[in-house]
């Protein structure tokens, strides 16, 4: 019976000892998953999802402009300038259904101030509706975007939103 | 009873343990978060290398400038080598970039002014930038968008298509609008990144046609 109590004391110091340690020890790469650090725009989160298999689920994809810069809204002033597009490869058993993109702050450059541009600054969200197959699926999103600041501009991009499925 | 208390001990030790490295973990989690938030503050767009957008120094500065042929609007090659004895200036523009539209009266303005002088502009459409060399109705688009923003701004000057295709060559031209001034011997004498001002650019024209 003493043996028993002393193996069962060890067992629950050794794990908790486990634990403890695991919870210190964070390693760089898994913190470093959270924020997809890019030129000016980064996909924050979520890095995971579960969705019921076959039916339309919204995700809500939230992500950040560098401060200083702004991107075009999805519906820009001008048709010249690039809207700001998610999108998400065919053939991975993740479908895009829809996107709901939130309206743009309306601003006016000071090296222009006769026009008014419809821009995302900051935190943005993104509402998508995907339709994903049953099982566990890497998508590899896409967020096409232009960036510019008060005096000049980079060229359009295209980032990678990383976001497993989980397809129920 | 005694066992009883050092066992009950020994559990609230480890607990406390366990509590404080919860607590150190959240701590440096927080300060790692707060420390990529604060790098990501930052952006990209820093000024340009060698100073401000007004007072940028281009690598190529007192060097040649490296020659090129694009193919013009209508399809003909212009190559930079035909214009040796004229002072150029090249303004790399795209039509998304909304500094770009705004520089290009001044230019024309400046052209149509210093032309009699020997003065000509070449600009460079850099429309393309992210569109894969496959993607041919991406091109078209561009190059339709392209002819409009000339149309629209009634620019007089060659304007050359594919810019991306010699950016390397003009020191990657990672911001528009990008120019540079070359004097009549073929020699880059001035540069400018970002919008600056119409009496910058009528300045750095001068500069090309007097050295």
């Amino acid at each position: 019976m003493m043996g028993m109590r002393k193996q069962l004391c060890t067992a629950v110091l050794l794990s908790l000892g486990a634990l403890a340690g695991r919870a210190q020890v964070i390693p760089p790469a898994a913190q470093n998953r959270s924020i997809i650090t890019t030129d000016a725009v980064q996909y924050l989160f979520p890095e995971q999802v579960s969705v019921p298999a076959g039916k339309p689920s919204p995700v809500t994809l939230h992500f950040r402009v560098a401060q200083g810069l702004h991107i075009n809204s999805h519906t820009p002033s001008d048709e010249f300038l690039i809207p700001t597009d998610f999108s998400i490869p065919d053939g991975i058993g993740v479908r895009l259904g829809a996107a709901t993109y939130p309206p743009g702050t309306i601003i006016l450059l000071a090296f222009d101030p006769k026009t008014k541009l419809s821009v995302y600054t900051g935190e943005f969200d993104i509402q998508a509706r995907i339709i994903a197959t049953p099982g566990n699926h890497l998508v590899q999103g896409k967020l096409h975007y232009q960036a510019c600041d008060q005096n000049q501009c980079m060229p359009p991009k295209t980032i990678s939103v990383p976001i497993d499925v989980i397809g129920k | 009873m005694r066992r009883n208390t050092i066992v009950l001990i020994a559990v609230l030790f480890i607990l406390a343990i366990f509590a404080w490295a919860g607590w150190a973990n959240w701590e440096y989690r927080k300060q790692a978060a707060e420390k990529l938030l604060s790098g990501a503050g930052q952006g990209e767009l820093v000024p340009a290398p060698g100073g401000d957008a007004m007072n940028y120094v281009s690598p190529l500065d007192g060097k040649p400038a490296p020659n090129f042929a694009l193919e013009n609007l209508s399809g003909s090659k212009v190559s930079l080598a035909s214009y040796k004895g004229k002072a150029v200036m090249i303004n790399f523009w795209a039509t998304w970039c909304g500094p770009c539209k705004v520089e290009t009266p001044w230019i024309v303005e400046l052209r149509d002014k210093y032309a009699a002088q020997g003065f000509e502009v070449l600009g460079v459409d850099t429309e393309g930038d992210d569109l894969q060399a496959s993607d041919k109705a991406g091109w078209a688009k561009a190059e339709t968008n392209a002819n409009k923003f000339v149309t629209e701004m009634k620019v007089p000057y060659p304007v050359l298509l594919d810019g991306d295709s010699i950016s390397r060559d003009y020191g990657g031209l990672d911001d528009l609008p990008a120019s540079f001034f070359v004097d009549r011997s073929g020699k880059v004498v001035a540069a400018s990144v970002g919008l600056t001002s119409e009496s910058d650019i009528e300045g750095k024209i001068k500069k090309a046609l007097t050295e």
